[in-house]
């Protein structure tokens, strides 16, 4: 049996469905991001494991014990906030050692604690600090420890690192995530941001309209998309209007340009309408190597991101971006020429809608 | 910048403004002062002299005092964890109690004892029966003492709601709950450690306001027959000249000192909560 458990989850607001027929197993010392954009019922399912929503339907067990039920504070588990939440009235170490002094812990045993914890966030020198006193990232620090100071079976995490600047969040998440191996805590972390849930997660929910798209490793959920949504929400992705031409060689016609796809399509019958997806980096310059697409194009547009230059190029009628990385020394080809661009049969996808 | 160059930077108009306000309040003050210095020449202060003699003064005002403290204490009890559910569960309450909390600012005060004392001048008896349970309220001291803080509990309400509610606004009492919660903290221990020291300016704001009213109230006092410092001075006002200078001046200074009482405490918070 599972760690954490989440049966058949469904959470009411009215006749509103946020969260329906939700499950999920985590495992002991598991990271699980929830990732999917606002209102999906990702904070919702949070804050139902947390107890301060009551699911309508459905059950959550911790440990093996029936918590669907119990009252928030009485389900030891930790839990982070957006906005930190620390009690602006007590200092770092009263912050702290709030939850042992409510558990009515020895004060040698609450003063032991704090100090173990200031000291595995690396506040040492700001334990009388109020939390105006601290910057952003050090009170996410401080919500941290106090939240782990209570040995909590789950730690949850609601969305962070969001109120953070973009340097302070790429430290604190490799933080967080080392934290919580050494210490092995279960986590559950919810995020809209997929490159914080792509870095920091063992596995990906990737939740829409209260329902569950799909369940992953990082790698999974990236390369192989099960649906649409899955693929457009995480990473870039080009998708195009496409017509079957021979289901079981795995072609498409796409404006008139013929494709080749791995994706199985024996199903559909030729002629059937389907969506194309390919995802921007799959695409390369025919004359460094040719795969088993090979297309004329003609450059539309080249834009510099940094690390990355995007390429737009117009196959037939579809327009497509392709990705490649930068480099001083690259040799991008002028707007309006004609080229070849080239992408394996893996990297076309038909993905359910 | 020095406070000197920022003083400079005012315009000219506002200083203008802000003279003429100043004048408004303090002339009157000013006035009074000096005219209960004038007795006697030869003892400037005989006005505050008699009026601290006088045992009435002090049996009424230290009765009001203690009406204010009681009515402060109840208040707190009430309202605080009214304000704080409507916060937290009840947001759409919040127009109807607002109302309500109103209602002492359309309902004038003799109306309001008038309704008190039609209610509970008579005994209350079981429907049906001729079993009386409790005597009329009005019978005896303590019943009157009870409906003359509830009165004032009603007197008070929309500064102390006001007070407390603005208090809770500026501090995100949904999240610190929750977040007490998560630690396994209790109702008790999440209002009494977490929700009151955030909001303990806005609540002595809201105490000091209670305090003003019911120290210098003579309608509710007057008409419930209890010996309030407020019936007190109205009386010493129709038949003296310079005692009642004398005592109103000495009011404006306890204000005073309570509000600067509210500037040292709120301004502890202030550092205490930051830039929440």
């Amino acid at each position: 049996m599972s760690y954490l458990s989440l049966s058949n989850i469904t959470k009411q607001f009215g006749d509103t469905v946020v969260v329906d027929d939700f499950s999920l197993d985590v495992e002991k010392g598991e990271f699980v991001s929830f990732l999917g954009p606002s209102g999906c019922g990702k904070t919702t399912t949070l804050r139902m494991v947390a107890g301060f929503e009551m699911p309508t339907a459905g059950r959550i067990t911790l440990d093996g014990a029936d918590i669907t039920e119990k009252a928030p504070n009485q389900r030891n588990v930790g839990m982070i906030f957006q906005s930190y939440a620390l009690f602006p009235n007590m200092t770092v170490a009263q912050n702290i050692g709030f939850g042992l002094g409510v558990r009515k812990e020895p004060k040698e045993m609450i003063s032991q604690r704090v100090e173990e914890m200031i000291s595995l966030i690396n506040l040492e020198n700001h334990a009388n600090k109020y939390p105006y006193q601290l910057s952003g990232g050090q009170q996410q620090r401080v919500s941290l420890a106090r939240a782990l100071a209570i040995h909590p079976q789950v730690l949850l995490l609601d969305e962070p690192l969001s109120a953070l600047d973009a340097k302070i969040r790429v430290s604190l998440r490799a933080e967080i995530r080392a934290i919580q191996k050494k210490l092995g805590i279960t986590a559950i972390f919810v995020t809209h941001d997929q490159e914080e849930a792509l870095s920091i997660s063992d596995r990906i929910v990737v939740m829409n309209a209260g329902l569950m798209e799909q369940v992953g490793t990082p790698f999974e959920i990236y390369n192989f998309p099960q649906t649409q949504f899955v693929a457009n929400f995480v990473g870039s992705l080009n998708t195009a209007n496409a017509e079957v031409s021979d289901p079981v060689k795995g072609l498409l016609n796409v404006d008139g340009v013929q494709f080749i796809t791995a994706s199985d399509i024996k199903s559909r019958k030729k002629g059937d309408a389907i969506r194309v997806s390919v995802r921007p980096e799959r695409f390369s310059f025919a004359f460094e190597e040719k795969k088993e697409n090979v297309l004329d194009c003609t450059i539309e547009n080249i834009t510099f991101l940094g690390s990355v230059v995007r390429i737009q190029v117009k196959i037939g009628e579809a327009k497509f971006n392709m990705d490649t990385f930068n480099n001083p020394f690259l040799d991008l080809p002028k707007i309006g020429s004609k080229e070849q661009v080239t992408c394996s049969r893996e990297a076309v996808l038909v993905l359910d809608e | 910048m020095s406070f000197l160059s920022r003083l400079r930077r005012v315009p000219f108009w506002s200083w203008i403004w802000f003279l003429v306000g100043a004048l408004y309040f303090i002339l009157p003050l000013f006035a009074t002062f000096e005219f209960s210095l004038t007795w006697d020449p030869a003892i400037p202060f005989k006005a505050y002299q008699r009026s601290f003699a006088d045992n009435k003064f002090w049996e009424t005002f230290i009765y009001s005092n203690v009406l204010a403290v009681a009515t402060i204490i109840f208040s707190i009890v009430l309202i605080v964890p009214t304000a704080y559910w409507i916060r937290l569960r009840l947001p759409q309450a919040r127009r109807i109690v607002e109302f309500i909390t109103l209602m002492p600012f359309v309902v004038p005060a003799i109306i309001l004892v008038f309704g008190l004392i039609r209610i509970y001048s008579t005994p209350f008896s079981i429907p049906f029966t001729d079993i009386v349970f409790m005597q009329p309220l009005t019978n005896f001291k303590a019943g009157t003492n009870i409906l003359i803080v509830s009165g004032y509990m009603v007197l008070a309400m929309p500064y102390m709601y006001r007070s407390v509610d603005t208090g809770m606004r500026t501090v995100d009492i949904r999240t610190l709950t929750e977040a007490a919660q998560s630690l396994g903290a209790n109702w008790f221990v999440i209002i009494s450690r977490v929700i009151l020291p955030n909001i303990r300016s806005a609540l002595l704001s809201g105490a000091l306001l209670t305090f003003a009213i019911v120290v210098g109230e003579v309608t509710l006092a007057s008409f419930l027959g209890v010996n309030a410092f407020g019936p007190y001075l109205f009386l010493l006002g129709q038949h003296r000249a310079y005692e009642p200078a004398a005592l109103s001046f000495f009011s404006f200074l306890l204000t005073w000192l309570a509000m600067g009482l509210i500037q040292l405490v709120s301004g502890g918070q202030g550092q205490a909560a930051g830039a929440h």
